[in-house]
């Protein structure tokens, strides 16, 4: 097979990134893959390029390089085909539309498989007919702005099979829009065994990761460590992991670690690329987020035979932890139930090392391998079954396209009266 | 308009023999395993260099290159050993592979750096004679992989940190050295020797204690921040100025941990803001600074 991955930016640093890399890195071990990346601003990807996939760029933003795009006219006019909801949508513009359309124009591949909303869309407008089209959705349809649920819902009725990264996800696809015939299926997110030997569960620390935003809920963490170094001072905690452009809670974090005298306990240790090798410094892992569309960080710990003890939040958690046996799950929010949950495997160190190990067996379930295998079948499955949009008819195309753009058309003149109405009101 | 046709991106140049993985171990020993390269097809005789960093043209620094032969590991990979008996001056040292017939080194990259027997590191203090030593594989600002090593003969370990209402607290554990009846800490602001300050310090057993106010009597004015340097006299005042045992916290896996280890600053009587810092090569500091006004 011939499969093609359209990506934001294969170059920067981020959990679609890391997934398409792996993915795309398994497959190649039987087909024929390349990463198209829309944008490209640097020289190399910095997580390093999948070995025996093919990797392309559209628009280079590159400033020393002499096929720099920055300065293009046509990319300071705001973007027509590419989804106005995608929360990247300013970073698109006339010219990712026409580089994106030449590229899905003229591709001869079996499989073409878009990694965000604005994207997927812009597969369901330009792909030429053939190619089986996929759409995968890395976050959640309810953390989707509303703009951005009415386009898809029209939009993805073009696509082949949406895949999501949790099951409670591709509920919400099938229940919440009407796509009919369009296959929605849930594919975790894969994480490969770690190079390094599992933690021996042993050492005093709890180690958590993930970006320093709001969302992650580092606040609660913090408190919760609190109570957990009231019983036991031994006990330190470490979260890994640096702001970025949508936030960074750094001085909001060693602020509250100050107001509550953790400062000998509890350390942001900044951004760590590979993390893998940290896990196994720590007994216990910690999530406290207020969301993960699916919980990446939570497999990492798992793999090195951790437990982790995590908020049952929407959507990934529950589908990954089974509370009580390889880990815990506990109420979002709750700094007491967080510090309880972690004082319990401090306490219990017979139950700390069983759940290490049973973590360690349960999340081989997510090894690449057997992931890239799902998704390779779903592919495999529709290219025999030989593509909707093989024998679309051009007419039921077309009428999609039109009704598409009345609809566009419609969206544009609400949201026109929606600031109006908003402004009237400031005024 | 015209479309350009797609760009394609040319194969990453390959780093294979380049990317080092680590293992660290608390006595010292530092495995690295570096992937194998296909063209160069692990030919014998491959050395990993370690060289003490700006060392060139200073004849004060002189420290020979260490040479570590590569071998074969049969999995594909290149192994070399650093035992923890090899002496490694304190310092940066970076870390190249030569190929045999050829002069040129290249460069290495940290890959997977397994330093986990190093966080919490305990030596027994009647078991470091030859002193402290720390080797920690670090990656640099530019992505290279070097070492950072500390030889501590005596060594005094910085530990927790407490603040009083007046004074901060600082506990610690001093190894190869004994505390005095006169024993003191001194702290030192950087370019004034004559403005030093001391305090006296307990402990017994091998560890130390000490408190600090947060009004220095000899900080005089303080218009710009000032890093002030903490060093233990065992023996007393009388090694002043000179003499004494750098106060520093460096068992464990962090190589730097001046913006890791953050303390709250205490408000001085004179607009000061007063905090314990570590400096990038973690070394236990005070740092004095003017109290930002922003109105």
């Amino acid at each position: 097979m011939h499969i093609s991955f359209l990506l934001h930016n294969a170059y920067g640093v981020g959990g679609t990134i890391r997934t398409t890399f792996n993915l795309a890195g398994q497959l190649a071990e039987h087909h024929d893959i390349e990463i198209v990346s829309v944008f490209r601003h640097r020289d190399a990807p910095a997580l390093g390029a999948p070995a025996g996939v093919r990797m392309s760029h559209l628009v280079d933003l590159r400033k020393k390089s002499p096929t720099y795009d920055g300065d293009a006219i046509e990319h300071t006019r705001p973007a027509a085909v590419f989804a106005r909801g995608d929360s990247r949508y300013r970073q698109y513009s006339r010219l990712t539309d026409a580089r994106v359309a030449d590229h899905l124009r003229s591709l001869e591949a079996d499989v073409v498989v878009g990694t965000r909303p604005g994207l997927n869309v812009q597969i369901t407008r330009q792909a030429r007919r053939g190619p089986v089209r996929i759409g995968q959705e890395h976050l959640t349809l309810d953390s989707h702005s509303y703009r951005l649920r009415r386009e898809i819902g029209h939009r993805y009725t073009l696509l082949d099979a949406i895949t999501t990264v949790t099951e409670a996800d591709a509920r919400a696809y099938r229940t919440g829009l009407r796509l009919p015939g369009v296959r929605i299926e849930s594919i975790p997110n894969g994480v490969p065994e770690p190079v390094v030997a599992p933690a021996d569960c042993d050492s005093k620390w709890v180690i958590a990761a993930g970006r320093l935003h709001k969302v992650k809920r580092y606040d609660v963490l913090v408190r919760a460590f609190a109570d957990v170094v009231a019983v036991r001072p031994d006990w330190r905690l470490r979260i890994y992991g640096g702001g970025d452009a949508t936030g960074d809670e750094r001085q909001a974090l060693h602020t509250l670690i100050g107001q509550l005298g953790l400062h000998n306990h509890v350390f942001l240790m900044g951004s760590v690329n590979p993390l893998e090798a940290e896990w196994p410094k720590g007994a216990i892992a910690a999530v406290t987020s207020d969301r993960e569309s699916f919980g990446m960080t939570i497999v990492e710990a798992m793999r090195c035979g951790l437990p982790v003890v995590a908020t049952d939040c929407p959507h990934g958690p529950r589908e990954i932890i089974d509370d009580g046996t390889d880990g815990r799950l506990v109420p979002v929010g709750d700094a007491a139930a967080v510090a309880d949950a972690v004082l319990g495997l401090i306490d219990d160190d017979g139950t700390r090392h069983r759940m290490g190990r049973a973590a360690r067996a349960a999340s081989r379930r997510f090894d690449p391998a057997l992931i890239a295998e799902r998704h390779e079948g779903l592919y495999t499955e529709l290219i025999r079954r030989g593509g909707r949009h093989h024998s679309h008819s051009a007419l039921r195309t077309g009428v999609h396209r039109a009704r598409g753009a009345v609809l566009d058309g419609m969206y544009a003149l609400r949201h026109k009266a929606g600031d109006a109405l908003r402004k009237g009101r400031a005024a | 308009m015209t479309v350009p046709a797609l760009r394609p991106t040319p194969p990453a140049e390959s780093t294979a023999g380049r990317v080092a993985d680590c293992i660290a171990d608390a006595d010292g020993r530092i495995t690295f395993d570096l992937l194998r390269d296909r063209r160069e097809g692990g030919a014998p005789g491959a050395v990993l260099l370690l060289r003490l960093r700006g060392t060139k043209g200073r004849s004060d620094r002189v420290a020979e290159d260490v040479r570590l032969p590569l071998s074969p590991d049969g999995d594909g990979r290149l192994r070399a050993v650093l035992p923890g008996t090899a002496e490694l001056a304190e310092g940066r040292w970076d870390a190249w592979v030569q190929q045999p017939g050829t002069d040129g080194e290249t460069a290495v990259e940290p890959g997977i750096r397994d330093l986990r027997a190093l966080v919490d590191r305990t030596p027994d203090p009647g078991g470091t004679v030859g002193g402290v030593v720390v080797r920690i594989p670090y990656p640099t600002a530019d992505g290279r992989l070097a070492v950072r090593c500390w030889v501590r003969a005596p060594h005094a370990e910085a530990g927790p940190i407490t603040f009083g209402p007046a004074a901060m607290t600082v506990d610690g554990t001093l190894y190869g050295a004994e505390l005095g009846d006169d024993a003191c800490v001194e702290a030192r602001p950087a370019g004034h020797p004559e403005r030093s300050c001391r305090a006296p310090v307990t402990g017994r057993d091998g560890s130390f204690s000490f408190s600090l106010p947060y009004d220095l009597p000899t900080a005089g004015p303080v218009t710009a921040p000032q890093l002030w340097e903490l060093w233990l006299l065992p023996g007393g005042p009388s090694g002043s100025g000179t003499g004494g045992i750098r106060i520093s916290r460096i068992l464990d896996d962090i190589w730097d941990r001046k913006k890791i280890f953050v303390y709250p600053p205490r408000a001085t009587t004179g607009d000061v803001l007063a905090a314990p810092c570590y400096s990038a090569d973690n070394d236990l500091c005070l740092r004095l600074e003017p109290v930002q006004r922003h109105d």
